[in-house]
């Protein structure tokens, strides 16, 4: 078994190393800096508060799995992803759809980490601590639709119309929010059928965190 | 089983826990009967001659559930009389919008007038009021069912809030492409507005915003006005 802080740097480099090839000539320079932006506010967040909080590594491997995709989205510019082209021309659809792809693992990646920070920082239990997470990736959905939809009419709207990524769909936005929403109802639904060992040690570290206090206390 | 133990078994059946705890609970009782009255007299009154029966239909599914789910879970999780007036308040300005559809509320319509912003601004308004009434309420949901503390107590409802947000602006979008497309858009109220999905989202969540900025406020100022008093008794 690999020790937990080596498999951690190994995903910081792997990211690392990603994020530097991707950064050398992306399609639409502006657009990949808009899209960096949070994705790097991100990361440092995540190494600062790394003594604070640790997720578990389940955590980490998913949170570095979604960054990686919006790091290749970002590289594009999300509408024109060779992959999501050769899925396009796959499955004959009439947009490239892998934007669509990444707010779906967005809610299928992401509500795992959410319903461990839920869980461990505020103590949720039972049905809520199932149904918060997905809540929340609506939620984070939504808001990020109505930034976009505030950036899109600040910036240029030709740029405003690729960072979007809408490609002349009206329903974009509830489609993408569905997308993140059905993903996270998927990833808690797995959660409920298989309690992880994160969770076991997630308990395992609350009661130990109790006994310590209480001898404090004593 | 003696008639003292009997007593007790009814009771703890039949009165609301913490309710029965507390002295007027009567007073309570019937106030939110009243509180449930006034919303089923203006629920027949919208009944009665919608502007249009279809949307009226549709949109009287959810609060209709909502109201069933208050009534049932009275019992075992009763909230305070303030949640159950937010609550009220919040279906009531709902159901005005159900009847007149939301684009065509005269109150909008004269608002209009008097301020010029192109478009009745009603269902806005309504979209910030779903915040900003239903924030304090659903806090309280937390509070009696999950022991939060610090700021994810304000955080939390915050976020619920945006999430039935995004959830209620896909149901729309469905029910726009199943209905036909122009009953589609006086139901969502886009009134030709692209952004009108992030609009409302947005609206919400200025009003979840506020109501819990405000909250924390009051809360704040109150345990600084009780000080004073604790440091005189002790």
């Amino acid at each position: 078994m690999v020790k937990k802080t080596t498999l951690l740097y190994g995903l910081l480099a792997w990211y690392g190393l990603l994020w530097t090839a991707l950064a050398i000539a992306p399609r639409d320079r502006q657009d990949w800096l808009l899209e960096n932006l949070l994705a790097l506010a991100a990361v440092a967040t995540l190494v600062v508060t790394y003594r604070r909080f640790q997720f578990s590594t389940p955590s980490y491997l998913l949170i570095t799995a979604f960054l990686s995709l919006h790091a290749v989205g970002a590289h594009y510019t999300y509408a024109e992803v060779p992959l999501g082209f050769w899925l396009q021309h796959g499955f004959g659809l009439s947009r490239n759809p892998f934007d669509r792809v990444v707010h779906f693992a967005y809610g299928l990646f992401l509500a795992y980490p959410l319903r461990e920070i839920l869980v461990r920082l505020a103590g949720v239990k039972g049905f809520w601590s199932y149904y918060l997470p997905l809540s929340g990736m609506l939620a984070q959905s939504g808001f990020f639709e109505i930034v976009e939809a505030i950036v899109a009419q600040i910036v240029s709207p030709e740029l405003g119309a690729a960072y979007l990524g809408t490609q002349g769909d009206e329903w974009d936005a509830q489609k993408d929010m569905l997308a993140a929403g059905f993903g996270a109802l998927l990833c808690m639904m797995a959660a409920i059928v298989a309690p992880t060992q994160s969770q076991k040690t997630a308990s395992f570290s609350r009661h130990v965190g109790r006994g310590v206090e209480s001898k404090r206390l004593n | 089983m003696n008639s003292e133990h009997a007593v007790t078994f009814i009771v703890m059946f039949t009165a609301p826990v913490s309710a029965s705890e507390r002295p007027g609970v009567t007073q309570n009782k019937r106030f939110l009967l009243g509180l449930l009255l006034w919303y089923v007299a203006l629920s027949l009154w919208t009944a009665y001659k919608p502007a249009d029966r279809q949307f009226w239909m549709l949109s009287s599914i959810l609060p209709g559930l909502l109201v069933l789910l208050l009534v049932g879970t009275y019992r075992c999780l009763p909230l305070s009389p303030i949640s159950y007036v937010l609550i009220t308040g919040f279906l009531t300005l709902h159901t005005v919008g159900v009847h007149y559809t939301y684009a065509q509320v005269p109150a909008g319509a004269w608002f209009e007038q008097a301020v010029p912003l192109g478009r009745n601004q009603y269902d806005r308004v309504v979209h910030f009021c779903f915040g900003f009434l239903l924030t304090y309420p659903i806090q309280e949901l937390f509070r009696l069912t999950i022991p939060l503390r610090g700021w994810l107590l304000y955080y939390l409802p915050v976020m619920t809030v945006l999430g039935l947000s995004g959830l209620w602006e896909i149901i729309e979008s469905w029910v726009a492409q199943a209905v036909h497309p122009e009953l589609g858009i006086t139901y969502l109220g886009s009134q030709g507005d692209a952004w009108d999905a992030q609009k409302d989202m947005a609206a919400a969540m200025y009003g979840a915003l506020l109501c819990m900025v405000l909250l924390f406020l009051w809360r704040k100022q109150r345990s600084a006005a009780s000080r004073p008093l604790a440091r005189l008794e002790s």
